[in-house]
């Protein structure tokens, strides 16, 4: 038997207190397992408050919680205190912000970042070692080396320096990546290309994801479980398509009833057939396949 | 979960438009820069025309980047340089006769401004003195455009919170005291007490949560088909644009692709970039796989040549290389820019 | 970098004016090394010279010429100046962006001793140090005091900028990517707080100078080392002012003053053009 790769159990985490000052939960109660050898994507969705980045912090070991215990791969993360444990820790855990322009010193280029990780985590010496491993890693999202070399982050997309932010993470070869909204502040024409890459990194290196989002129209394209946090607590936890299409607790009910559809609303039929009388038929094959066929963003 | 339920409003026909509230003629606005002797040119807004009808909501979609905020705010004449208007003209027409707001004195701007056209931005801490009671920003904001004595224009102010969901008792709380979605009503509230015939709204949801989101956007809903007002809504997300505004215009890069009713713009996207956005927003219950887009967005600084989406367009063809698109009405009430849909429309 | 100093001198007159007066003061410090007198000797030329074409800036009472003294005074003031800049810049850095980075208890105990460095008062703790140290009163002895009194309010402030640029995303970003502290804190951090470091410096420079200046004339440091100070000590010794001497006392001041307002100028044009803003604005940043 192998021990789960990630275990939370009973996580809690307040904020504030001390004499006479009021005290905020951030975190309250929160219990889950990620097995190993079964990659998935698992989303903690909830909205702004709800806690889901203060977990996402404990789990990278960057805050320790309050109440309960995180084991990783059956360690208790209070343990990892040595230089040497931290590094080992990170080795299998990486993380994937939110704000891509911010996730890269405005001032440094961006490739300096992939080899300071090819040279603390895999040992490579020298700028000939470390190119090799960062233009492989550039290779797995789509991009390569050639593209991003010497490049400032205001010279490239958003969507770009998203999927070098995740290269980066991928030079260590970890079993996780905590990935905090990371598509939030990406455009909407290159979303869905870091969103597809997700899937590929899950199926194909066998790497779990923590998907961190308030959007539950991607989390539902991506995900395989999700948990819904609100107010530091999970109301709501399962599969993830069940959970989105069938919501049982009346919050989860309430996020999903207030998600606006991207469909137009259904007009009266006269109106509708008005509108388009006099207009050819669809002289187009379904909108995006011509474009999606095309797309060799992600090979 | 019926679409029906969805919806915040029932639709509307668009209103025929015998005299536009808002036009816009062939404006260009760049910020112009220079640092040291680096001069550079950035095409915000790159030769836009379009017209707004009275109780109207007109939206505007665009990435980061592709100007929309600079256009709206060269549309309200809230620009400082580096952002300069270049060429074209803004004309309002609030019943006395178009006028060009940027030919207006400062006395009839101040006058139109807030009596006429007003402002909802998206960062409502901003709006808000942080130190002072609410009741003093509409002080400050809207009694010396309302000519109302204090008791009289106290009563038309809780009148108006009372619309807007809003207890009158906010009017003696400080910002920091009301949750987000609250503190966005109260500048909802302040931007429209004085019953504008014009509002600008630059992401006013964006920030907020979803379920506050869908109940701010149902008050801006409601109160704008009470006054019969126009609105002018920018935002990113196209889910917000096909529940709310009437007309939705497509921007890329400092220039409108795309203009039509916001429904028949959803159902039958005509511009490519536009049909991408459609078709590769993810929906809860569609499990097809959905693509992103390929390339970047182009810089305004430096943009292509021709059509400024041609090199990422599936169907560019030479002539979209060397000469940029006019927006033509290819369908009634829906304009494209795009060579490729021209002729497969002519065909 | 030579494009940058073009650029600079071309379209910032302040930038221009600045470099003028310190290239001035440079220049008078490094002809000290063909000065044709001992620094120290007296009476190697007639006293009381009035300026002329043989003594420019004339002689003084001590039968020194003003001008060869000025080469040396204005070089030992110059490097005074840099040295307390230098060392007192290293403390603060250190201790700023250690403290900001750090936090915790690190973070307590260097801002603890760095507010007791803030409340001291600095006049009194120097000529006491004078009278204590008496004849073994040297001119390092001094550069380092004067650095180790003068890092504090500096170490303040970029501790705050450490303190917030330690929750940009980026840093987290670094962190992952394996650096160590000492790592994300040069390599990260420290080119966000440069800019503020070198208009500090010369704000530094500045009050330094003014504090040896001070003392000097008041006789509390090591008079046998010529400086702009020590100058202005010895004309007042010999009543130069009351006797019609003016040259002795003006030409000393007008170029420490060149001086001030050299690094003034230079301060604040660095600063507008190193400004990360200005910056990313000028490489197309924003926008």
């Amino acid at each position: 038997m192998s021990l789960p790769l990630l275990e939370l159990r009973g996580i809690g985490k307040s904020y504030g207190g001390g004499w006479l000052r009021h005290r905020t939960r951030a975190v309250h109660d929160v219990s889950f397992t990620l097995e190993t050898g079964r990659p998935e994507v698992f989303a903690i969705i909830g909205e702004s408050g709800s806690g889901k980045s203060t977990l996402a912090r404990m789990i990278l070991n960057a805050t320790a919680p309050g109440e309960g215990q995180i084991l990783f791969r059956g360690r208790d993360l209070a343990t990892i205190r040595r230089a040497a444990d931290r590094r080992a820790f990170m080795q299998a855990v990486q993380p994937v912000f939110q704000n891509p322009f911010e996730a890269f010193n405005p001032l440094k280029r961006v490739d300096r970042y992939l080899y300071a990780t090819a040279h603390h985590f895999t040992g490579a010496q020298g700028r000939v070692a470390q190119e090799a491993k960062a233009d492989e890693a550039l290779h797995k999202v789509g991009l390569s080396l050639a593209e991003i070399r010497g490049r400032f982050p205001h010279e490239l997309s958003g969507g770009q320096l998203q999927r070098v932010a995740i290269a980066r993470a991928l030079i260590p070869g970890p079993a996780l990546l905590v990935a905090d909204e990371p598509v939030s502040m990406i455009d909407a024409s290159l979303r869905m290309t870091v969103v597809n890459l997700f899937r590929r990194l899950r199926d194909e290196l066998g790497v779990s994801i923590i998907y961190i989002t308030h959007d539950l129209a991607t989390a539902y394209y991506i995900s395989d479980r999700i948990i819904i946090m609100q107010r530091g607590e999970v109301v709501e936890a399962g599969d993830a398509r069940r959970v989105l299409m069938a919501p049982q607790h009346p919050y989860s009910i309430l996020l999903r009833a207030s998600v606006l559809s991207a469909d137009p609303p259904e007009a009266d039929a006269a109106e509708a057939d008005a509108a388009e009388a006099g207009v050819p038929a669809q002289p187009w094959s379904p909108a995006g396949a011509s474009l999606a066929a095309r797309s060799g963003d992600v090979p | 979960m019926t679409e029906e339920t969805m919806m915040l409003a029932p639709p509307r026909p668009t209103p025929a438009l015998p005299a536009p509230v808002l036009s816009v003629e062939k404006l260009r606005a760049y910020y112009q820069m220079r640092f040291f002797g680096v001069t550079r040119e950035v095409r915000a807004v790159d030769g836009i025309t379009l017209q707004i009808g009275r109780n109207e909501i007109y939206g505007i979609a665009g990435e980061s980047s592709s100007g929309k905020s600079s256009l709206i705010k060269t549309i309200a004449r809230a620009i400082r340089p580096p952002l300069n208007v270049v060429d074209g003209s803004v004309r309002f027409d609030f019943g006395e006769g178009p006028a060009d707001i940027y030919k207006l004195d400062p006395h009839a701007l101040a006058a139109i401004r807030w009596r006429h056209l007003s402002y909802i931005m998206q960062g409502s801490m901003n709006v808000l003195n942080p130190v002072r009671r609410i009741r003093h920003s509409f002080l400050d904001f809207a009694f010396r455009h309302m000519h109302l004595p204090m008791p009289v224009f106290l009563q038309r102010v809780e009148g108006h919170l009372a619309r807007l969901n809003l207890e009158p008792r906010v009017l003696n709380a400080y910002p920091h005291e009301l949750s987000g979605g609250m503190r966005q009503r109260v500048t909802i509230a302040l931007a429209t007490v004085c019953r504008p015939a014009f509002i600008i709204a630059d992401e006013p949801t964006t920030a907020l949560d979803v379920v506050v989101q869908k109940s701010v956007l149902t008050m801006i809903r409601g109160i704008q088909q009470e006054m019969g007002s126009s609105v002018l809504f920018v935002t990113h997300d196209m889910a917000v644009h096909a529940n709310l505004t009437d007309r939705l215009g497509i921007m890329y890069a400092g220039r409108l692709v795309e203009e039509a009713p916001t429904r028949s713009l959803l159902r039958r996207p005509l511009h490519p970039y536009t049909r991408h956005l459609v078709a590769s927003l993810p929906r809860i219950g569609d499990d097809a796989p959905k693509a992103g887009l390929n390339g970047t967005p182009p810089s305004l600084a430096k943009p292509p040549p021709g059509c400024r989406f041609h090199p990422r367009c599936p169907l560019a063809m030479d002539i979209c290389r060397t000469e940029a698109p006019p927006m033509e009405e290819l369908l009634p009430g829906h304009r494209v820019a795009c060579h490729a849909v021209r002729q497969e429309l002519a065909s | 970098m030579l494009r940058i100093l073009r650029d600079l001198l071309r379209y910032n007159r302040g930038f221009g004016l600045g470099c003028f007066l310190l290239l001035l003061v440079a220049g008078m410090a490094a002809l000290s090394a063909v000065s044709p007198y001992p620094p120290l000797d007296v009476y190697v030329v007639p006293p009381d010279m009035p300026p002329s074409a043989e003594f420019i800036l004339g002689t003084t009472s001590r039968g020194q010429d003003v001008f060869w003294q000025l080469t040396l005074a204005i070089r030992n003031t110059l490097l005074f100046g840099i040295t307390v800049a230098v060392l007192s810049r290293i403390i603060s850095l250190t201790v700023g962006l250690l403290a900001g980075y750090l936090g915790g208890a690190v973070d307590r105990v260097l801002m603890s001793v760095n507010d007791t460095f803030i409340i001291i008062p600095l006049f009194p703790i120097l000529v006491l140090f004078y009278f204590v140290m008496r004849d073994n009163m040297s001119w390092t002895m001094l550069a380092v005091v004067t650095a180790s009194l003068g890092w504090s309010y500096d170490a303040r402030l970029i501790r705050s900028m450490a303190m917030s640029l330690r929750t940009r995303e980026f840093t987290h970003q670094a962190v992952f990517s394996g650096m160590r502290a000492p790592e994300v804190v040069l390599r990260e951090h420290l080119p966000y707080v440069l800019p503020i470091v070198f208009s500090t410096t010369m704000n530094n420079m500045n009050w330094s100078i003014g504090l040896e200046v001070t003392l000097s004339v008041l006789g509390f440091t090591d008079i046998n080392t010529p400086t702009i100070g020590g100058m202005i000590y010895w004309a007042n010794q010999h009543a130069a002012m009351v006797s019609g001497i003016w040259w002795w006392v003006a030409f000393p001041v007008a170029l420490v003053v060149c001086l001030f307002v050299g690094l003034f100028l230079l301060a604040v044009s660095m600063n507008e053009y190193i400004d990360p803003r200005s910056r990313l604005a000028r490489t197309g940043g924003a926008g």
